[in-house]
């Protein structure tokens, strides 16, 4: 490095890089001759230049950032939309780049966060988020969301409540009740009834008159186990809309839970009619026929129809203990502990005595017989799984004659 | 000098000569007076601070747009851009500032701080504008094609270089002009950082030195004002988004203490790497300087391909480290990356700042620290990114060696006081290994290294004060009341070794005469007459003994001695100095 010389006219270190003293050669300059307050003023008329331009530039700059952010960002949503996290994640950082402080590109790097799995970095932007706006709902939802991914059942409830009671854009009353829902179905999900019914009742009692919504509400409620409540509901969109496969069904399988058979396979019928897909109604229809068709308990039946019935239900069961006893490798009639030997040593002993003239005779002997008929469909559905068609109708009527519903 | 405002300058429906005569009064009120120059020149210097500040910081909202416009330009908007872009622009990039330092701005290279500082102590205020010019342009071009380089050293000497031409075209004295460039550079840091308190604090911790009243208003006021302006222009967003902190556990500081360690040792590897590297390169022929800056635009394009955060200044990616966006082994070889990076960057002469790389390595060293904690130790710690920000206050700490500045930048950015705690422990833990292994500092090596021995205010900081009590020496004679007859005075003298008389009246001020004097006035007097018709009307000056000794020797004067004086009790004599005693005692300090 060279050394620094001193200015033979003032004494002053001539700096490195310079040829003349920089303090003596300035008195040469016009800038120099101009008097203090006149150059105050110069400085001002600068100033304010400076300002102007500066504005210019960075509203141009400002306008041009922002311009990329939303490129981006609509890049980021469509490969977000098309199911490409990754590529969305790329995009959404970038858009936040341009725009840092942007809460919806931030929430939306968030959900990509979240769909790629990366949960902790998703949930740092949102806290973050929520920090800044703790009423923000699709923050505390997405929150909310995070923690369902997560398993964590109260953080999840919490944010999902949050959500329902903070700030909303557009329709709030829409999309509170979408979280309440997206809620409820998440509680059923983690198999919490009882709070999903309570969420559901809140719901149900501000529904617009809609019938699909009142069909979805009831459909959530029947899941919920709340029959009355949804009843109420399919019942309203049945009012409003009367010809409503799913709501018909809705109804249909309300009574049917009920033990209404006659009032479900009413609806069931009504309801396969309108919309043949629908075949777990009909289904539930063909069970409820079965046990309006085989049901020996039913007012208003004839003497004879009833023995009729009962020797029908004996000879069902005595089919479904032999078929039970041979999928498990049971030797009925060999004498042994198991109970379905005991009851079909049982059933093989009352046999004689079922038939249609005895039983239409003898109301106590018909109340026995289908006393053993329920205890053999419920012994065989304990030990060789859930019946089907007849033998559920008849499991369905031993329920229904001891109180319990099913 | 400057007078307020007139009230009423221009009347309403004024003639043409009215409106003369008008803007006469206005000519006449702002008429600097000469004969009030020291008024005048303290007023206008307060003026000129935020004038200045104002300036710098429209100066640093066009530089970092600047810087954006050249990085979007040639990159891409693209956070990653292509491969291709990555090695192929900050090599041309490099090729560019080259040619431009070499030939256009040779003051552009190198250290603003160091050149700051050369401006107060070597070249009295002056920094030439060219400087500030080639700063803005070799710089936003460097940082934008993706020098690991930072904005804010640029923009301090920007700021300063601004200063220094408005105080020499203001005529301001030698002493002003001297000042003026420190405050350009509190104005210029102060608006890049957007933190005018940290920034206060660096320009005096580092580049004046000590708090002096009168320009620590000034260099207050242009920070504020600069940052006021960049805040008008791009909002009052801080340079990061702070994250949430709070202390879950006091073992989680043993946390902090460890990042203190690490980010120590990880500021000498750098310094050390710099103080090894950068006087070899410099040593190189003067042709392969055009090449230096784009061979370490091409290793750090190499180092892009897979770390593409090393690039530029990187505040982006500190956000996403403090947002916990990078797992704990990507934030340490982000580092190791940045450390590597911005060292061939520095060296190869590239112009552009350390304190964004520095904050960059300090908040990757933070986040791994955190991550690696929240890894093995998941119930003590608490956010990563408050690691982050603690991490950046460490290595500038460690690194600038300004220990104050840095706990204060991490409160002002971050907001939260909460923090101070393990801010402090870590800080301190750095700032100490990086003392005991590097005795220099890197801001007074750089400036050895260019042939320059500034101040270290380092070691001001840590110079040895002497003060009176280490001076004086017990008064051999006795002290005398002003009111003591003359026989009674010259008595007791002679029985007294001290050649110098010290008589104390009632209110506690001292009088001194020597012996022979006190002979000579008094053989003429009547019998029965006091020292008081001897003593000379003026008391003597007094000092204390906690005082420093450059303020006895300022007072001693022509006097022979002093009086040391207790200060609650001034009749109390605790001692005396003179001219030896003082010489004495500086002896043994001098090296």
């Amino acid at each position: 490095m060279e050394p620094d010389r001193p200015c033979p006219l003032c004494g002053r270190t001539i700096p490195w890089g310079e040829t003349e003293c920089p303090l003596c050669s300035e008195h040469h300059g016009y800038l120099w001759s101009l008097r203090r307050d006149t150059f105050l003023l110069v400085i001002f008329a600068l100033l304010i230049l400076m300002f102007v331009i500066t504005g210019f530039v960075v509203r141009s700059y400002a306008a041009r950032e922002r311009r990329l952010a939303q490129d981006w960002n609509s890049r980021g949503e469509m490969e977000l939309r098309a199911g490409h996290a990754a590529a969305a994640l790329a995009d959404f950082r970038n858009a936040l780049s341009h725009a840092r402080d942007n809460a919806l590109y931030q929430l939306r790097l968030a959900q990509a966060l979240a769909s790629t799995g990366q949960f902790q970095q998703a949930r740092n932007y949102l806290l973050n988020l929520r920090e800044r706006e703790p009423g923000n709902g699709p923050v505390n939802l997405e929150l909310a969301r995070l923690a369902v991914r997560e398993h964590s059942i109260p953080e999840a409830v919490q944010y999902f409540h949050d959500a329902v009671y903070c700030e909303w854009d557009g329709d709030p009353m829409v999309r509170r009740r979408a979280v309440r829902l997206e809620l409820v179905k998440f509680l059923l999900d983690s198999d919490q009834k009882a709070p999903a019914r309570a969420e559901l009742i809140g719901v149900a009692g501000n529904l617009p008159p809609d019938a699909e919504l009142h069909t979805q509400v009831g459909a959530l409620l029947m899941q919920a186990g709340g029959y009355d409540d949804a009843l109420r509901l399919f019942r309203q969109a049945l009012a409003a809309e009367p010809r409503s496969a799913p709501a018909l069904a809705g109804a249909g399988e309300c009574y049917f839970h009920a033990g209404q058979y006659a009032q479900a396979e009413h609806y069931l019928n009504r309801a396969s009619q309108q919309d043949p897909h629908l075949t777990q109604a009909a289904a539930m229809r063909d069970t409820a026929r079965a046990v309006l068709d085989l049901d020996p308990f039913i007012r208003r039946l004839g003497e004879q129809e009833r023995a009729w019935r009962t020797k029908q239900a004996f000879n069902l069961a005595v089919a479904r203990l032999e078929a039970c006893a041979a999928r498990r490798g049971i030797d009925v009639e060999a004498p042994g502990g198991d109970e379905l030997q005991t009851l079909y040593t049982e059933a093989h002993a009352v046999q004689p005595h079922v038939r249609e003239s005895t039983l239409q005779h003898d109301p106590e002997l018909l109340s026995n017989i289908m006393d053993l008929v329920f205890k053999i469909e419920r012994t065989a559905s304990q030990g060789c799984g859930e019946p089907q068609g007849l033998d559920q109708a008849l499991l369905l009527i031993a329920q229904q004659q001891e109180g319990g519903r099913p | 000098m400057i007078r307020s405002a007139p009230t009423s300058p221009m009347p309403p429906g004024a003639t043409p000569s009215a409106m003369r005569a008008a803007w006469g009064k206005w000519r006449q009120r702002l008429r600097w007076e000469p004969e009030r120059k020291t008024l005048g020149e303290t007023q206008l210097f307060l003026l000129l601070a935020v004038i200045i500040g104002l300036f710098s910081g429209l100066a640093v909202v066009l530089f970092r747009i600047t810087i954006d416009w050249t990085r979007t330009g040639v990159f891409g908007s693209a956070l990653t851009p292509p491969a291709t872009r990555i090695l192929l622009v900050p090599t041309l990039g490099g090729l560019v500032v080259a040619c431009l330092v070499i030939k256009l701005f040779p003051r552009a290279r190198g250290s603003g701080v160091n050149q700051t500082k050369a401006a107060v102590y070597v070249y009295d205020g002056f920094i030439p504008f060219n400087t500030v010019i080639g700063k803005f342009v070799t710089c936003a071009l460097a940082i934008g094609t993706g020098q690991s380089l930072g904005p804010e050293d640029p923009s301090l000497q920007m700021g300063a270089g601004i200063a220094s031409a408005l105080g020499r075209r203001l005529r301001l004295s030698r002493e002003k002009v001297r000042l003026i460039a420190p405050v350009g550079a509190a104005a210029g840091l102060a608006a890049a950082f957007n933190a005018p308190i940290s920034a206060v604090l660096f320009v005096i911790e580092e580049v004046i030195g000590k708090w002096t009243a009168g320009v620590l208003g000034a260099i207050v006021l242009a920070a504020v004002s600069s940052v006021v302006t960049a805040r008008w222009f791009l909002g009052e967003q801080p340079l990061f988004r702070i994250p949430e902190y709070h202390l879950v556990h006091p073992p989680e500081l043993l946390a902090y203490a460890a990042l203190g360690v690490i980010a120590g040792i990880s500021s000498l590897v750098m310094v050390k790497l710099i103080a090894y590297a950068r006087p070899r390169l410099k040593a190189l022929p003067r042709w392969s300087q055009y090449f230096q800056p784009a061979a370490a635009g091409l290793l750090i394009g190499v180092i892009g391909l897979r770390f593409p955060q090393v690039m530029g200044a990187g505040y982006d990616f500190m956000d996403q480290a403090m947002h916990d966006q990078f797992t704990w082994q990507i934030l340490g070889l982000l580092a190791a990356f940045k450390i590597l990076s911005t060292s061939l960057s520095f060296i190869s002469g590239t112009p552009g700042g350390m304190f964004a790389p520095t904050l960059f390595i300090g908040a990757m060293l933070g986040g791994a620290v955190g991550g690696v904690e929240r890894h093995f130790f998941p119930w003590l710690t608490g956010s990563v990114g408050a690691y982050a920000l603690v991490g950046m206050g460490t290595l500038f700490a460690a690194f600038l060696r300004v220990p104050m500045t840095s706990v204060f930048m991490v409160l002002e950015v971050s907001g939260n006081y909460s923090i101070i705690l393990p801010v402090m422990i870590s800080n301190t833990i750095a700032y100490l290994i990086s003392r005991q292994y590097q005795q220099t500092s890197l801001f007074d090596l750089l400036a050895r290294q260019d042939g320059m021995d500034l101040p270290s205010m380092e070691e001001r900081r840590e110079e040895v004060t002497v003060h009176v009590e280490d001076a004086m020496r017990v008064y051999q004679g006795a002290a005398l009341k002003i009111e003591d007859p003359l026989s009674v005075a010259l008595a007791r003298t002679d029985a007294s070794s001290e050649g110098f008389v010290l008589v104390e009246d009632a209110t506690g001020k001292w009088y001194g005469i020597t012996r022979e004097e006190l002979r000579r006035q008094a053989a003429p007097l009547r019998e029965g007459a006091t020292l008081r018709s001897v003593l000379p009307q003026e008391p003597l000056p007094y000092l204390h003994p906690d005082q420093l000794l450059a303020e006895a020797l300022r007072r001693l004067g022509d006097w022979p001695l002093l009086p040391v004086v207790n200060r609650a009790d001034f009749r109390k004599l605790e001692g005396v100095v003179g001219l030896p005693d003082i010489l004495g005692a500086y002896r043994p300090t001098i090296p």
